[in-house]
């Protein structure tokens, strides 16, 4: 659906597949958005070459949260690990938690207890729910539709405010550690957490009437940012950017993990892969995430262990092995790979997020013939995040 | 799975093979055979999911290992191929022709490890350090305390005290025993 | 595009009418939840400065530094936690391991400061408005990273050891070793309690590691009887472990006995590699006695290069370990593993020798350089009740050495033991044995002036001495001994109702009119160890200086005023195996340094 193709006077030509481009000619301006930018979810570098206000080429500069996490994973005891390794995605990070406890567990050939899986489960879906509400929003406040974001803040907000009750922190929250999980749910707890989920429920009803109803949003969303069919096997897309493409690829449901396979649900799958399905498939994923968050509490038991029994852990040896775990985030499929060589240190750990394939190659080949206006929605919707590309 | 894994073992001379669970096995292949049994896994077997492409530093042994994680997304089951290459001169063919994203992760790998892959696209280009000049930082003799501490200052006025040590001066500092041992560290 | 599509978004003018929702004063309205990870706090009288903290922080933001006014003692190092808010990353690992759960953080989330210095502070020395706090991050219950209780030792059941003098705690399996080992958090309050300042943490993780060869060098660079002191030593490390105060102590006395237990004795020369290039001395020593004293000089001196000889009053070496704690607590054969290998080393020994009259100390003094006596405490101390004259009336002591040197002894039908400590547990078990071996009903009875939760012998002697049909009657002081015709009927006793007074003085009180009567044909008092100093002649003894007490006294290299005659052991320090071994190692540095100078 692209309009401008009227002139190709401005296009650079192609000479070997690459494009040539003389910036003397005066045809084309290099723009960097980002990396302090608010058009950049995180802090990540576009480099542009426009022509006119369409983009020809762009490159994807990351490095600036790079923080150098697997290196010092290799300096610490598995215990130490689990504070640091939640770093490693800032919006969603219960994720990096359960991955690194899985791992641990399947080398060390623990086996958790139930009541600790079904809290596992609770968090990594309460988690879900943090990212989206504000994210799923800001799809339109990449077009200056501001007040579906501000209002996801506030719920947001709400469900923060559960976190700190049941783990004692709002954003990092620490509370998955390899053997178990550490508390059990405070008085008051489900009672609270209903009130919120009714908030979530008019906020749903809200956005549906503000955003996905809007003339203005479908006219800038439908058609714009398409991936090809081709594109998902050549650039392994997972989660919900393949799910909007018609492929159903969900971890819950193909590799179940924790009590997923307990739940009842079901996962949206689209037809036309623009900018509005994505859109709509993650609504989709929010609005499930409120119902399985349901279902759990009232599923869960009442009471029983937290912790596996572990050997002490300031000097527990794990035999020599390797495991890949991998679990669904709200932006697609993310995986630790985990090697250990018998020590109380892990040789390597390696993370692999959806966005080290979707923001960095796919999303440079999606920009070429986009218009300036739509490079941001365009880099929300494949629902970027940058920390997880350098952790 | 298994009469997959038995038809490669004859095909490609894999060398080891690890069963971690019914859908997740380690294979060990030679670094000539590798990229053979990665293009027979993706066309033939349908692995068409490249999960990540990974590199891990034995030091002791000599050699880096590279692991490819490659998924079958139909019939839902994973397999880590790992090759082994000499840590003096490591490289390895580029499969970029074959799945388009991992030229990122090559270079990456370029870029912490020292590991080249030619005719791998922008492979020299920086990705995540600009203006590095030591050696590939993940590489496991890059030690990362000592070249904190060259290069940052510390805020001084920070000292610590072990227990036993401290405990044997306060309370009987006129023996001596023969062998001073100091508090442990596993490693 | 529909009509709706233009017209839906409008409806978010509803909310212009609603109340905003942001919080007018977040500090004084929204405090942090009750489990909220805040700033820490620390209870600093029941910190004991182990340094888990320290070793599980994950930034090193923690530095163990000693405090003003907060002594270093016993179970205590006396080091307190500092943590430096520059580095912390309020991940709450610190509470969770911390061993007195002393460590815990408070809710409070906001601190202004203009000195960036103060944010490294001391939790409960630096004074700060959050120590007061209840709410906060705790460790939830039944939570720990390590396990808090003993994996325990096999026994035979009572029924099977109340008859026979064989050993009855099997010791540790390779599994249950390396569980207990798994236990411990290197904190080092052990090594400063210990007597002999054993490298507690070290040999525990050479257990761990499975490397027992090392374990065994660790252990004899300060302890040259490790299956004895495995089995029987009075574990003071045991009592100030840090997992003692979450759950059980670290079993530190039998892991000792693990390692020891598994090399046999053949391999030990190699092990520990001694003998070969010790430049030899041309001074000799004489030791008197070869009890724990006693060999650990004889071992430590040979380690130094001199001649050493032991002469030994008794058929076999060993002293109170062997003539006084019965079989079925410490068998012969290990004893002789012990000493076997200080005796292959090259110390000569003779034994049915006594000094004072086969050889006199002052001949020992000029024929040897230097002279140390361990001749321990082998006398037993009477009550001198009317009636403890008659001859069915025995010292627990006499009873014990006669049953070690394999002679028969007297055994009535009903004996009543008087005291309450270890000695008179062992021959009050003893006793049951004898009879069950005699097929005598077992009828023995121990009684002491300490009521029951302050008896001084160990709880598990008390608990294995009823289960084995025992009786153990505390509280009662002896009056008399009825005799009657030239036997004794029994031992007449008045309650005691407190043992020690104000000051901690020795000073029974009684009551008269509550009495018992305790039927016995046989009496054994056991209620004390005195020492037999006849072999220092009077010339001798004008030389040496007494305490009031009748003990002699020594500098600190347990040197007595004669310069070259060194005394250690009971006679100086109390009944105690590990003061013993501790006092002949540093004998035998003092007696190194009195010849070199």
């Amino acid at each position: 659906m692209l309009k401008f193709e009227q002139d190709r006077s401005k296009f650079p030509e192609e000479k070997d597949g690459k494009l040539e481009i003389d910036l003397d000619s005066q045809k084309f301006i290099k723009i960097w958005q980002g990396p302090n930018h608010p058009g950049i979810t995180g802090n990540m570098a576009l480099e542009l070459t426009v022509s006119g206000d369409e983009v020809v080429e762009s490159k994807t500069h990351v490095g600036y949260l790079h923080r150098g996490f697997e290196k010092l994973m290799e300096r610490r005891k598995f215990i130490q690990c689990f504070p640091i390794c939640i770093r490693m995605c800032v919006p969603e990070p219960d994720i990096n938690e359960y991955c690194l406890a899985a791992s641990v567990e399947d080398l060390a050939g623990i086996e958790v207890p139930d009541m600790a899986k079904w809290l596992r489960t609770l968090v990594l879906e309460m988690a879900r729910l943090v990212i989206l509400l504000r994210g799923v929003p800001g799809q339109g406040g990449t077009m200056s539709l501001g007040m579906g974001v501000q209002w996801g803040v506030y719920v947001r907000d709400l469900m923060i405010d559960r976190f700190e009750e049941l783990t004692g922190g709002r954003v990092y929250h620490m509370y998955i550690a390899p053997g178990g999980v550490r508390g059990l749910l405070p008085e008051g707890f489900k009672g609270r957490m209903e009130e919120v989920l009714k908030k979530i429920d008019e906020f749903v009803v809200d956005i549906d009437n503000l955003m996905f109803s809007n003339a203005v949003f479908k006219k800038r969303t439908k058609g714009i940012g398409v991936i090809k069919p081709e594109w998902i096997e050549q650039y392994s897309v997972v989660g919900p950017n393949a799910r909007a493409a018609g492929i159903n690829r969900d971890v819950r449901k193909d590799y179940p993990y924790l009590m997923y396979d307990k739940l009842d649900f079901e996962s949206y799958v689209g037809k036309d892969s623009d900018i509005y399905t994505r859109s709509r498939v993650r609504w989709h994923d929010l609005q499930t995430s409120v119902d399985m968050i349901r279902q759990i509490m009232a599923k869960m038991p009442n009471k029983g262990d937290i912790r596996a029994k572990t050997p002490n852990v300031l000097h527990w040896k794990i035999p020599k092995g390797e495991t890949y775990q991998r679990l669904e985030s709200s932006r697609g499929e993310y995986g630790f790979y985990m090697v250990t060589d018998g020590s109380a240190y892990p040789r390597r750990i390696n993370l692999r997020g959806p966005s080290y394939n979707s923001a960095v190659l796919l999303l440079e080949k999606m920009l070429v013939n986009a218009n300036i206006s739509d490079v941001s929605s365009m880099m929300v919707s494949l629902a970027t995040c940058p920390p997880e590309i350098e952790r | 799975m298994e009469n997959i894994i038995k038809s490669l073992e004859e095909k490609f001379n894999i060398s080891e093979v690890i069963k971690k669970s019914d859908n997740l096995n380690i294979l060990t292949v030679d670094k000539k055979l590798a990229m053979s049994l990665i293009i027979y896994l993706k066309e033939i077997e349908k692995f068409s999911h490249l999960v990540m492409l990974s590199a891990v530093d034995w030091l002791e042994d000599g050699k880096f290992q590279l692991s490819y994680i490659l998924n079958n997304p139909e019939k839902k089951i994973d397999l880590i191929i790992r090759v082994f290459i000499s840590r003096e001169k490591p490289e390895m063919e580029s499969i970029h022709k074959i799945w388009v994203h991992a030229a990122t992760d090559q270079r990456e790998l370029k870029e912490m490890y020292g590991i080249e892959f030619p005719e791998s696209p922008r492979l020299n280009d920086d990705f995540l350090l600009e203006g590095w000049d030591n050696i590939p930082p993940m590489r496991r003799d890059f030690d990362t305390l000592k070249y904190s501490e060259e290069t940052f200052f510390p805020r001084p006025g920070r000292q610590t005290y072990e227990t036993k040590e401290y405990m044997k001066e306060k309370m009987y500092p006129d023996e001596k025993n023969s062998k001073n041992k100091k508090g442990l560290k596993d490693a | 595009m529909s009509l709706k599509d233009v017209l839906l978004p409008f409806l978010a003018w509803g909310k212009v009418f609603k109340n905003p929702v942001t919080i007018k004063d977040p500090f004084n309205d929204r405090p942090g939840s009750a489990r909220y990870r805040g700033f820490h706090k620390n209870d600093i009288e029941a910190c004991i400065g182990c340094g888990a903290c320290e070793e599980i922080c994950q930034n090193a933001a923690i530095d163990m530094v000693p405090v003003k006014g907060i002594e270093t003692k016993d179970g205590d190092s006396g080091l307190r936690p500092m943590v430096d808010y520059g580095r912390c990353c309020w991940c709450a690992l610190c509470v969770d391991v911390c061993s007195t759960n002393s460590l815990n953080l408070s809710n409070e989330y906001t601190w202004v400061e203009n000195d960036p210095d103060k944010f490294r502070y001391i939790p409960g020395v630096d004074k700060k408005d959050w120590d007061n706090n209840e709410l906060g991050w705790k460790k939830p219950e039944n939570y720990d990273l390590n396990e808090p209780f003993r994996i325990q030792m096999e026994e035979l059941k009572p029924e099977k050891r109340d008859s026979s003098f064989i050993e009855f705690v099997k010791g540790y399996s390779k599994e249950q070793a390396e569980a207990e080992a798994d236990r411990c958090i290197d904190c080092g309050l052990c090594t400063a309690t210990c007597p002999a300042h054993m490298a507690i943490p070290e040999y525990i993780k050479a257990i761990r590691n499975d490397d027992l060869e090392e374990g065994l060098r660790i252990m004899y660079e300060t302890n040259p009887l490790p299956e004895i002191c495995g089995r029987i030593c009075t574990h003071k490390c045991e009592t100030v472990c840090a997992m003692g105060h979450k759950g059980d102590a670290l079993s530190i006395r039998w892991l000792k006995r693990y390692i020891a237990d598994q090399i046999p004795e053949s391999k030990y020369k190699d092990i520990l590699n001694q003998g070969n290039d010790i430049s030899p001395k041309s001074k000799k020593i004489a030791i008197i006695g070869s009890g724990p004293a006693g060999l650990s000089a004889a071992y430590y001196l040979t380690n130094l290069g001199y001649k050493t000889k032991i002469f030994e009053a008794l058929p076999e070496a060993g002293g109170m370990m062997r003539y006084g704690i019965p079989e079925y607590r410490l068998p012969y054969d290990q004893i002789d593993k012990d000493v076997k290998y200080i005796l292959s080393l090259g110390v000569e020994i003779e034994y049915n020798i006594k000094i004072g009259k086969d050889i006199s100390l002052e001949e020992l003094g000029k024929e040897y350089d230097a002279v140390f006596a361990g001749t321990g405490l082998h006398l037993g101390r009477s009550t001198r009740i009317p009636g403890a004259e008659h001859e069915n009336v025995y010292f627990a002591t006499d009873l014990l050495r006669e049953i070690s040197l394999g002679n028969d002894i007297h055994v009535g039908n009903k004996i009543v033991v008087i005291g309450g400590g270890n000695v008179a547990m062992d021959i009050t078990r003893s006793l049951v044995r004898l009879q069950n071996q005699k097929n005598i009903k077992v009828d023995v009875t121990a009684t002491s002036l300490e009521s029951e939760d302050i008896m001084p012998a160990d709880r598990e002697e008390i608990d294995e001495s009823r289960e084995e049909k025992a009786i153990i009657d505390p509280g009662w002081g002896p009056k008399e001994i009825e005799i009657k015709d030239g036997k004794i009927k029994g031992l007449r006793t008045i309650k005691c109702l407190s043992v020690f007074d104000d000051e901690g003085r020795f000073n029974p009180k009684f009551d008269e009119k509550d009495k018992k009567f305790f039927e016995a044909d046989m009496v054994v008092e056991s209620i004390g160890q005195g020492m037999d100093l006849t072999y220092i002649s009077e010339d001798i003894k004008t030389m040496v200086k007494f305490s009031d007490r009748g003990r002699i006294i020594v500098n600190k290299d347990f040197q007595s005023s004669l310069d070259w005659f060194f005394v250690g052991g009971d006679i100086i320090e109390g009944p105690d195996v590990i003061h013993g071994i501790a006092n002949g190692h540093k004998a035998a540095k003092g007696i190194d340094k009195f010849l070199n100078k």
